[in-house]
């Protein structure tokens, strides 16, 4: 299986797959980044990577965006074929996840040791091409950077080690705010040591193997390795190097590395920035980080997550392997669970698909999903349908809904919900009404409806799918 | 120089573009609000900056924590 020990290698990957667009001509660090990357995303699901080699006022920028936005680009970030269609991709993901763990090697001579700024000489401005992503932005982020963190209770567990991202707001030359949302792992870590009175030491990971990225945009156990996973995810163990002043276990192949602490027991406004959500959330008092040490290679790629109104490139990038994990949860009960589409907004909206087992089951499988770790601050409205469904073909749910579903008694109801705070639908902030949508056929002893006799595909109609897929190839 | 955002006129350059004159970025020490000179004046001009987004100093004091920073373990007793 083919996989990456550092970002460029996964962009040289794209390239030879001819998805990387290369602008050589001089841009504006603001509006043109965002502006391309947004009309990358408009192209469609085979929008290409971008990587812009001269941006006005700059030396030396080398601005990566889009590298995981669109399906060829995550299958190609996976080591799949550039085609294999999303349903495939998910399917593959999870035979992946069964190979958990998969033990991280430690590799000595990381690239990023070759430069370093300490001290007075730390300047996020001299090492990386920063630039605003959404008009409304509180200013420059980094959004798509590996954030390293150990609970410091627990400092040499390392299945406690954390590796996310979370978004980080630049506040100074050695400043960042830090948003780290009640759910994520980071927050305990932190929490733990304001308690104890101290900082938490923290690394930040810039231009990653692309699986690192995916593993850390996964919705994972408190105790479970990111790196782990992301060893199952591209079928190698992933080489680590040390922090030089953290200790921290970070990606060997970094571009970038940034080193310091969460200044504990302190706040200061961050924000608005442009979510997931494709809204701006307000601004907040977060967490503060202090950069002490920065580490680079030489001519470093500043990797950056482009993510507006959606599908943006974080959809990709947390879509399949949010759809993962609630499937597993949901088939340790559930056999008779088929297959998971949690990719809308991060599985605000999922849509299962089952076998009931009798009636009402399908109802009682959408309330679990709702009660999964990922499901507690998602899925809000859940979708449950037919095994003859793809909840990946959104016609074909179009289909269920129009068909299956009798809003009188199809629908079951659920206030005073908690919900992730970066809803804009949730009153108060946190706080949401969900809805499953039984939009499978009643079974016995449910007698509701007229739905014994849904037309079927002729049961040769895989055959001659296989040979026009062949004939499509041929020309 | 002025912040776009809040107004507040004691904010700083942070940082300057390496090939020299073509823009300096601004922070704001109150609203801690980054801009370009360069952007649009949407974006960097205190006269034109989009209204939707303009703060006050006293939005920023009554921003929620997040997280909410927990008691001390030695306070608890």
């Amino acid at each position: 299986m083919t996989h990456y020990d550092d970002f460029r290698a996964f962009l040289d990957a794209l390239d030879g797959a001819g998805r990387l667009v290369r602008i050589s001509e001089p841009v504006d660090a603001e509006p043109d980044l965002a502006a391309a990357a947004t009309a990358a995303a408009r192209l469609g699901d085979r929008e290409p990577a971008l990587y812009f080699t001269s941006v006005n006022g700059f030396t030396d920028a080398r601005v990566a965006l889009n590298a995981h936005g669109s399906w060829a680009n995550h299958a190609i970030a996976l080591g799949m074929e550039p085609d294999t269609p999303v349903r495939e991709q998910v399917a593959e993901l999870t035979r992946r996840w069964d190979d958990f763990p998969v033990a991280p090697t430690h590799r000595e001579g990381a690239p990023f040791l070759q430069n370093t700024l300490e001290g007075s000489d730390v300047d996020l401005f001299r090492v990386l091409p920063l630039f605003r992503v959404n008009e409304g932005d509180g200013g420059f982020f980094l959004d798509k950077a590996a954030v390293i963190s150990r609970d410091p209770d627990h400092w040499d567990d390392t299945d406690r080690q954390n590796v996310g991202i979370y978004r980080l707001q630049v506040k100074g030359t050695d400043k960042l705010g830090l948003q780290p949302g009640t759910i994520h792992d980071v927050a305990q870590h932190l929490r733990h040591s304001e308690e104890r009175g101290e900082d938490l030491p923290i690394a930040i990971a810039v231009g990653n193997d692309p699986a690192v990225t995916i593993a850390a945009s996964t919705p994972m156990a408190y105790d479970q390795s990111e790196y782990e996973m992301a060893g199952a995810l591209r079928g190698a163990p992933v080489p680590l190097a040390k922090g030089p002043l953290t200790g921290l276990d970070v990606p060997w192949g970094a571009e970038v590395l940034l080193e310091g602490a969460v200044l504990g027991r302190r706040r200061e406004f961050e924000g608005p920035f442009g979510e997931f959500t494709g809204h701006y959330s307000g601004g907040r008092a977060m967490a503060v980080i202090r950069v002490d040490r920065i580490s680079y290679r030489t001519d470093p790629v500043f990797e950056h997550l482009h993510l507006g109104r959606p599908w943006t490139e974080i959809d990709y990038l947390m879509g399949p392997s949010t759809c993962v994990p609630l499937f597993k949860q949901l088939r340790e009960d559930f056999p008779e669970v088929v297959a998971v589409n949690a990719m809308y907004t991060h599985g605000l909206v999922a849509i299962v698909s089952v076998r009931p087992r009798q009636g009402g089951f399908a109802r009682a499988v959408g309330l679990r999903a709702m009660t999964t770790r990922h499901g507690l601050g998602y899925c809000k409205i859940v979708i449950v349908v037919d095994e003859d469904v793809d909840p990946f073909d959104l016609p074909q749910v179009m289909w269920a809904l129009s068909t299956k579903v009798n809003p009188d008694e199809d629908m079951v109801h659920l206030s005073n919900m908690s919900i992730l705070p970066l809803d804009p639908s949730s009153s108060p902030v946190g706080i949401s009404g969900k809805v499953v949508i039984d939009a499978t056929a009643p079974v016995e002893p449910d007698r509701r409806g007229r739905h014994g006799h849904p037309v079927r595909d002729h049961p040769e109609t895989q055959r001659w799918l296989r040979v026009l897929r062949a004939r499509i190839k041929e020309r | 120089m002025t912040c776009p955002r809040c107004g507040d006129s004691t904010c700083a350059v942070i940082a300057s573009s390496p090939v020299p004159g073509v823009w300096d970025v601004g922070l704001c020490p109150v609203c801690h609000y980054t801009w370009r000179s360069s952007e649009p004046p949407r974006q960097s001009d205190p006269g034109a900056f989009a209204e939707e987004f303009r703060l006050t100093a006293e939005d920023v004091g009554a921003a929620v924590e997040l997280p909410p920073v927990p008691p001390r373990r030695a306070d608890r007793g």
